[in-house]
């Protein structure tokens, strides 16, 4: 018996590490690839060895596409986009949370519902409402339509249904309107929650690709991601692939750190919420 | 009545925000596609309306049967694979030690937190036919390296596995929160009455699941219906690749027939609406919801 729970455990531990190979290694290989020098083979398992690293690659990349440009339009739509996505999210997710006024669980059902139907579908009409209104070529294009999400409200609904109601009676109690319940008392309260929202719109906004593609039509206002799809790709060795290797790099190596910093701080912040209630 | 909307005032302020961002960005939009799908209009001057006319032609139209098909597959490869690795994972989560848990966890999901776009890229040297590695290791087993992304019959396969490997996590995630709300008492219990790990899979865990599998199933079904980066990135030969939503972005994007594509577009939303609606009536039947 015993013998056969040691063997368990090394299938067990075997097969997680196969996994974790599966998931980092085409992340490594990547890194690997970016900072050979041009005149290594990257074919098959030569791919696997630097002999002399170099950034070449990375100023060649420079010089392709406005990099600085698009790194900062990535960063100001992602920024922007979830800071007020959680922040609309989570003020409707308390409205159905803590309030009781009529229509709103048909409301929510309708909230729920409207995930069912992909906004992609209605794409063409978007494009042209946005032009209509003047957003094609701006990056608050990419913030406006999704500042308040079904999927968010649902998540931050559920969460605030958890506080208990006495907190928000006795600031009422002390005088605290409605939306300074909210900032004051809410919000501190439901930090976890925000964490990991945030985390996942930071993620979905720094990879979406479709809507800036769409919105997006000049070189300087192209986010990371739309600049990236767009360098010359074609089968075999034609293609300058440590460039392009080195292009996802950059998009890809940000957000796995901020990942990872994300998920340190909701570690700890789970913590800091259980030492003190 | 005033005092009533005065009363109620906060909450509607609320959630208004939601209403009206759905109404400009998405049920004007929908209502304007199902509208434009009985038109010609390239864009420019006023649509023309004809009635059924782009209805009739997508029915034989091959390039629109091509990509539905391949959505189909995307589809069903998805739902299956995404939704086995994803529960193979969480199982492998809860069945490990605390120190490891967390490590593998976050390992885990990294695939999730990378742009389908980047890694497609990636993806299209691995599986490049000449000097990917994919093809290397096939050589070093033995076997004959395969032409991945330019036959017809491989090309789907890197879109898949691209899919199912950025996807699993997500929903390893969500699986794995729902084995967490499983009563453990089932487990000892059923360890007590002799029913073994198999056994108890089928009899607790699955059971036990079934409201985070409905979810998924859901999700994975409106995901993959509009699936559009990883084809985009990782093309085929000629159409092999292309997904129904892809077909409907290059006619209205780049050959500008708006009013096929809103076609296109509306049989998308009918096909979603009548999944879901089967699913919801099934599972009423269970008497699940």
């Amino acid at each position: 018996m015993n013998n056969r729970k040691k063997a368990g455990r090394a299938v067990l531990y075997f097969s997680m590490f196969c996994i974790a190979v599966i998931s980092v290694f085409p992340i490594v290989w990547m890194c690997i690839i970016s900072v050979k020098d041009p005149t290594e083979s990257i074919s098959g398992f030569n791919s696997l060895a630097v002999l002399k690293p170099t950034v070449d690659n990375y100023i060649r990349l420079c010089n392709q596409i406005p990099i600085g440009k698009n790194f900062f339009n990535s960063v100001f739509s992602t920024f922007f986009g979830t800071v007020t996505t959680v922040y609309f999210c989570a003020l409707a997710g308390f409205a159905f949370a803590k309030y009781r006024f009529p229509g709103r669980d048909f409301l929510f059902y309708f909230v729920i519902a409207t995930m069912l139907i992909p906004p992609e579908v209605g794409a063409i009409p978007q494009f042209i409402i946005m032009r209509k209104i003047h957003l094609i070529n701006s990056l608050w294009s990419l913030v406006i339509p999704r500042i308040a999400t079904a999927v968010g409200i649902f998540y931050m609904r559920q969460y605030i249904l958890e506080v208990p109601d006495e907190l928000l009676e006795a600031s009422r109690i002390d005088g605290c309107r409605d939306f300074s319940i909210f900032n004051r008392i809410i919000l501190p309260v439901i930090k976890p929650a925000l964490a990991s929202w945030a985390s996942l719109s930071v993620v979905a906004r720094w990879n979406d690709f479709f809507w800036p593609m769409l919105f997006l039509r000049k070189a300087d206002k192209y986010t990371l991601m739309v600049s990236i799809s767009l360098l010359p790709v074609s089968d075999g060795l034609s293609t300058p692939w440590p460039v392009i290797l080195a292009g996802t790099t950059i998009v890809i190596i940000p957000i796995v750190l901020i990942y990872i910093i994300f998920q340190r701080l909701q570690k700890q912040g789970i913590m800091v919420g259980a030492v003190k209630g | 009545m005033l005092s009533g909307i005065k009363k109620y005032k906060y909450p509607y302020l609320f959630i208004l925000p939601f209403f009206l961002l759905f109404l400009v960005f998405q049920l004007i939009p929908l209502v304007w596609t199902i509208l434009m799908s009985f038109t010609r209009w390239n864009g420019i001057g006023l649509p023309v309306p004809i009635g059924t006319g782009n209805y009739q032609l997508i029915l034989r139209d091959s390039m629109f049967w091509e990509s539905f098909n391949n959505t189909v597959i995307y589809w069903i490869t998805a739902v299956i694979l995404i939704l086995c690795s994803a529960m193979i994972l969480a199982l492998l989560i809860t069945s490990s030690g605390n120190g490891i848990k967390s490590v593998f966890s976050t390992v885990a999901f990294l695939p999730n937190v990378c742009a389908a776009i980047a890694m497609g890229l990636i993806f299209r040297l691995l599986f490049d036919h000449n000097v990917g590695l994919i093809n290397e290791i096939i050589v070093f087993f033995g076997g004959t390296p395969q032409p991945w992304l330019t036959s017809t019959r491989l090309s789907k396969i890197p879109v898949i596995v691209l899919n199912v490997w950025r996807n699993s996590p997500w929903y390893m995630m969500i699986v794995y929160s729902g084995l967490l709300t499983i009563n453990p008492d089932y487990y000892d219990a059923a360890k007590v009455d002799g029913a073994g790990p198999l056994r108890r899979f089928l009899s607790i865990t699955l059971p036990g699941l079934s409201n985070i599998m409905f979810f998924c199933f859901i999700t994975l079904t409106v995901d993959s219906w509009k699936l559009f980066n990883e084809p985009y990135i990782l093309p085929g030969p000629g159409t092999s690749n292309t997904s129904l939503f892809q077909y409907m972005y290059e006619t209205g994007f780049t050959i500008f027939k708006l009013g096929y594509a809103s076609a296109i577009g509306c049989i998308l939303m009918t096909i979603l609406l009548v999944i879901s609606v089967i699913q919801f009536a099934a599972r009423k039947r269970q008497g699940e919801l």
